[in-house]
């Protein structure tokens, strides 16, 4: 296999907060006192993964048309320390603390990277923020309190966070999310399947119902909001144990028969031929099947 | 020929399964195939009862054997050259078991998985039959020794936890405080309707939640960040 690190040594780009002047490069990595820009590359063939963990600071990942794998970081001090290395057609991306007397605030590090669009991600980001856009590849999420931004997106998401929000614009693969109280939107989805489970959280969802698909959107409170067009098809199925369901949608009665919650609010239908499968289900949440604007 | 309807029929189930049918419910069955296949899954549940010793309050090897199977299958524990075979270990809980193959906490939701499973598979074949109080001691048999072995963990994750971003270990600690409200929640909604499937079910995902926050956290804390 025909794959290169490009190594750092002729291709680092030391900056000291955004100043290029050549000669004072070298003063940047001495005293690398803040703001210190760290740009890395690694040639990778079709298909790499791309391994990330920074655990305080903001990931923001794009896709681009080089076979290459671009690393600019940005750390708060010379507390932390970003490694890039690559194995095969992997790049992994990792911060870590050099420093046992930092401050939390010391180790934060931006990295702003750019990959080929077929490349698949693994990120993991406790505090701060997850930004990919037009990245087909599979992607695999895991924050604490860092929300995740996915566009464009196309490949198996899986998507994990405690309290971090998520939201996913135009994407079209397929999708499962998680979280305990982080809130979730789902704008212009084009996806197959989507399992979204947040427990005090909202899930706010608008896109189309795909032919044979499945969305199924679960909390135990928070709203739970679907938007649907009257030429929308999908069987439904929205139970909440103590709160309550409201529908727009006017559904022909099921075609199967379901055991209805003891307590609490349920309803069972289908829109149109009943071509795509929705189920919401929550515990005390709210459950509102709305028109589309 | 007039007959009765789903519902009414799903209101009979009970009756049916114990021998009580009613030629209305027999003419319902006759016509609706999809109350036909839910009686059949229902008679196959019946028919493998016995061999859930569904009395016992230990599961038997047989169905320790076969969820352990699907946890191998799943890469979730690996079978220790050096630990002798989990079922001829009569003295341990099963679930100790689990936990002393796996650290990770995480592992409480494949065995979760088997519960919902069988609670589930219980809820048809029993719910005319068993009484609230043997549905609620069986509920409370099955989430006790969870229930135990995620305190322990809980208190071993948070000694783990001191190097850990402050911000960060007070969001985990957030989350985990909303995660066992909603334990304490729908174990009341359980024990208010011991029979009610859905309360169980958002139950043992509550419990599921808690063992997957709890393996995040120790693994912040083996990270030393």
């Amino acid at each position: 296999m025909r794959t290169q690190a490009i190594q750092p040594a002729s291709l680092h780009q030391w900056k000291k907060a955004g100043l290029l002047v050549p000669g004072l490069l070298i003063l940047g990595v001495a005293s690398a006192s803040a703001g210190d820009r760290l740009t890395q590359h690694f040639r990778v063939d079709p298909h790499p993964v791309v391994a990330i963990h920074n655990p305080s600071g903001t990931v923001t990942v794009r896709a681009w048309t080089k076979s290459e794998v671009m690393v600019v970081s940005d750390r708060s001090t010379p507390s932390v320390e970003v490694d890039a290395s690559q194995t095969g057609n992997r790049v992994d991306i990792l911060t870590r603390q050099v420093s046992d007397t930092a401050a939390p605030g010391d180790l934060r590090t931006d990295l702003e990277i750019s990959v080929p669009q077929d490349a698949e991600l693994e990120i993991h980001d406790d505090a701060g923020g997850v930004n990919v856009s037009d990245v087909l590849g599979d992607m695999n999420v895991e924050t604490i309190a860092a929300g995740v931004d996915l566009e464009d997106a196309a490949g198996y998401l899986n998507v994990k966070t405690v309290d971090g929000s998520f939201q996913c614009v135009h994407c079209s693969g397929r999708i499962e999310v998680s979280s305990i109280s982080g809130n979730f939107r789902f704008i212009d989805i084009h996806s197959p399947y989507v399992r979204a489970q947040t427990s005090t959280g909202n899930i706010s969802f608008n896109g189309e119902f795909l032919p044979n698909a499945t969305y199924r959107l679960k909390n135990y409170s928070g709203v739970i909001e679907v938007r649907f067009s009257p030429g929308d098809s999908f069987d439904l199925s929205a139970s909440s144990i103590r709160g309550k369901v409201h529908n727009e949608a006017r559904l022909d009665p099921p075609s199967h028969h379901h055991f209805l919650p003891r307590l609490g609010s349920a309803l069972f239908g289908t829109l149109n031929s009943g071509r795509a499968s929705v189920e919401l289900s929550s515990f005390d949440g709210t459950i509102n099947i709305l028109k589309r604007d | 020929m007039n007959t009765i309807g789903c519902n009414e029929f799903l209101n009979q189930l009970g009756d049916w399964m114990e021998g009580k049918r009613s030629a209305d419910a027999r003419a319902h069955l006759s016509l609706c195939g999809e109350c036909r296949a839910l009686v059949a899954d229902l008679e196959a549940i019946h028919d493998s009862a016995p061999a859930l010793a569904f009395d016992d309050p230990e599961p038997s090897p047989r169905i320790w054997l076969a969820v352990r199977a699907q946890l191998e299958r799943e890469g979730l524990i690996h079978t220790h050259p050096d630990r002798q075979p989990v079922a001829s270990r009569a003295s341990a809980h099963w679930f100790d078991v689990i936990f002393a193959a796996v650290p990770r906490p995480v592992i409480a939701g494949a065995y979760l998985a088997a519960l919902v499973a069988t609670g589930a598979a219980l809820t048809g074949l029993g719910s005319a039959r068993v009484n609230n109080a043997r549905w609620l001691s069986r509920t409370e048999d099955a989430t006790q020794p969870l229930s135990a072995q995620l305190d322990t963990a809980e208190e071993d994750t948070f000694s783990t936890l001191k190097h850990a971003d402050p911000a960060v270990t007070a969001s985990l600690q957030k989350n985990l405080a909303i995660v066992d409200n909603y334990i304490a929640l729908c174990e009341k909604s359980v024990r208010e309707d011991p029979q009610d499937e859905a309360a169980r079910d958002y139950l043992y995902g509550a419990y599921q939640q808690k063992a997957d926050l709890l393996a995040q956290m120790s693994d912040r804390g083996d990270d030393g960040q």
